[in-house]
């Protein structure tokens, strides 16, 4: 039987991710609540990288314009002030690279990841649904992590 | 010793060479390229102690560059530093000529480990 990682090893994964590089504060991203009522608004970026071979799919991570400011600023050890556009599609494609790989990992494969992709606004991928999501706030505001598949192959 | 980095990713880059000093590398002259290509000429310049290179980038894959240079003749010490780190991966990248592969998200801990025995 196939294993689809759960939505708490999305926030696992995540939460590694953020910690190790962002932060260095487990508690820094915690639990925002369902998914399903997160709502990132009008300035939204997405960073996103797809799975093909054994799984077919997207790893996606959602959020708002000032929270992909601050994890670049973060990463980049730079004030959000200096931040530039360069460097939020550069982090945030990174931020989606490591989440995507690691949950990779843990799918059927051997698949390939593709290289990351950020966009503004909310991601469409004709065909394919979210199978798992977890909603994770840091610093007050709402980071989206989906797993998509699909949905010829989704369960 | 001179290690290059390459990666396509700026951010990587930077957190990669950060972890390096954290490590206790910052001695060692470290050197950047942004993909395989820009590898290729800095390793022909002057080739460096030891490789620390993503997989996933484009043009040409960490992979390809790492057959490259073996095909070459160049057996400069080669790591792979990426987000993908199955075992499937790692099998391939030891068979091509790799030394390791760290897996990021990545510790000074996880460096030293991988580098020690090289760079010793």
């Amino acid at each position: 039987m196939t294993y689809i990682p759960s939505a708490d090893d999305l926030e696992v994964i995540t939460r590694e991710v953020w910690t190790t590089f962002l932060d260095g504060d487990p508690s820094g991203l915690v639990q925002a609540g369902s998914a399903d009522a997160v709502d990132i608004g009008a300035d939204a970026v997405t960073g996103c990288v797809h799975l093909s071979g054994g799984y077919v799919g997207s790893i996606m991570l959602r959020c708002s314009a000032s929270v992909a400011r601050d994890a670049a600023a973060a990463l980049f050890s730079m004030s959000p002030a200096e931040v530039t556009h360069v460097e939020v599609v550069d982090a945030l494609g990174e931020l989606a690279n490591m989440v995507g790989g690691n949950v990779k990992s843990m799918l059927p494969g051997p698949s390939t990841l593709s290289l990351p992709a950020v966009v503004q606004g909310q991601v469409a991928v004709p065909g394919a649904q979210v199978v798992r999501e977890v909603a994770l706030a840091w610093r007050g505001e709402t980071l989206l992590v989906s797993l998509w598949q699909q949905a010829a192959r989704a369960a | 010793m001179r290690i290059l980095v390459v990666d396509d990713s700026k951010a990587m880059r930077l957190i990669v060479v950060r972890t390096l000093h954290l490590a206790g590398y910052e001695e060692h002259e470290i050197v950047q390229a942004a993909d395989g290509r820009e590898a290729v000429d800095v390793i022909g310049r002057q080739p460096p102690d030891l490789v620390l290179c993503d997989w996933n980038m484009p043009g040409m894959s960490g992979l390809e560059l790492l057959t490259g240079l073996r095909n070459a003749g160049w057996q400069v010490p080669f790591g792979f530093v990426t987000s993908e780190a199955s075992p499937q991966m790692r099998e391939q990248a030891l068979a091509a000529g790799a030394m390791f592969l760290i897996a990021k998200p990545f510790t000074p801990e996880d460096f030293q480990q991988a580098l020690d025995p090289v760079l010793a």
